[in-house]
């Protein structure tokens, strides 16, 4: 099942009342969504209270979701609106951005983005899992450091990555499972993820 | 393998779009049901989005946005209703018919063969028929209309 059917299944599993489904979706795409308002805000409180208003009108618009467009794209739409109304509704201006940068559904060119924005304590957090991720890739083993960073970086699937490195498929899946457990056990410390997680 | 690590095997093959539509499902509703998995989904999730560059967070925003829900009525979209078939029915019912009166009306006969003609006619309706045989459909061949023409006054020509 592809990802944007994965998509489509828990958007399903939502509308039939399951609300962990939606927690699923969160998970999935806060970052994506908080790297894309951290453009367009410049205060961190802003930035938490659009985010979190994003999700639940994602939430209460999703009966009206009928998957013509990717989850993402859709949920794009809803980010950069409610980061409008919120900014307007304060008076507040919107960071020099450019249009493009936050109108396309792609992801924008670096270099026509504003730098993301955190409070201290966030900024301190993304360096600390910047370089735990760094050190447990940098620890793996090199087949399981190919095999990741072919599916996350280069987002090919795994028989693309099973002809690359000339190997069976069932070894990609596997080396590409160890290789997420061991960055995740260095993460684990650091995110507070646990495994009484509470949603 | 034991069978939790199998899970989460399953689980970063889920995250990566390659398992089969039924594992796919199975994977949700067990993610569903396993606060476990969940978190590891989590960690799976962040590892991905953190190797791609996506290292900003907020921390604890799932839960935040997830305690918000509770206090949001529980989606229940109306069951999509299933399309109105009455009219297909009609229109399947009338295709039946259609083709059966066609079969039928081109299929040969197996009638019982009447030998209209064969019958020898009462004597005294000879002369009429052998007078208006011009008149009539020919519906039997011409060795079979032996009759003579006659004259009104009943006289053989």
């Amino acid at each position: 099942m592809s990802d944007r059917e994965i998509d489509l299944q828990l958007v399903e599993r939502v509308r039939e009342g399951d609300k962990r489904a939606f927690g699923l979706l969160v998970e999935k795409y806060r970052r994506k969504i908080i790297r894309l308002l951290s453009r367009m805000v410049r205060d961190p409180d802003d930035l938490e209270d659009i985010a979190q208003d994003t999700f639940i009108k994602a939430y209460r618009a999703l009966p009206q979701f009928r998957g013509d467009a990717a989850f993402y794209t859709w949920l794009y739409r809803i980010a950069v609106n409610t980061a409008k109304n919120h900014l307007v509704s304060r008076g507040k201006a919107m960071r020099t951005v450019s249009e493009q940068a936050v109108n396309d559904d792609d992801e924008p060119d670096e270099r026509l983005v504003a730098q993301e924005i955190g409070t201290p304590e966030t900024e301190l957090l993304s360096k600390q899992v910047a370089i735990a991720v760094n050190e447990a890739v940098d620890a793996l083993p090199e087949e399981l450091r190919q095999a990741i960073t072919l599916r996350e970086m280069e987002g090919m699937s795994y028989e693309e990555i099973a002809e690359y490195m000339a190997c069976p498929i069932g070894t990609v899946r596997s080396r590409i499972f160890r290789a997420r457990e061991a960055i995740a056990s260095k993460l684990r410390p650091i995110l507070g993820t646990s495994k009484d997680k509470r949603w | 393998m034991n069978p939790a690590h199998e899970h989460d095997e399953s689980l970063s093959a889920f995250l990566d779009g390659e398992l089969s539509d039924q594992q796919a499902r199975s994977m949700i509703r067990r993610l569903g049901e396993d606060a476990v998995l969940r978190a590891r989904y989590a960690e799976y999730c962040a590892t991905g989005d953190i190797l791609r560059g996506h290292r900003h967070d907020i921390p604890d925003l799932t839960d935040k946005i997830m305690a918000a829900l509770d206090q949001e009525p529980t989606l229940l979209a109306p069951v999509k209703k299933p399309p109105n078939r009455r009219p297909m029915l009609w229109l399947a019912a009338a295709a039946t018919a259609a083709i059966a009166w066609g079969l039928w009306s081109t299929a040969p006969r197996q009638e019982t063969a009447v030998p209209l003609a064969a019958a020898t006619p009462p004597s005294d309706v000879v002369p009429y028929l052998a007078a208006h045989q011009d008149y009539a459909q020919s519906v039997v061949t011409q060795p079979e209309m032996n009759y003579s023409l006659v004259s009104l006054s009943g006289a053989a020509r």
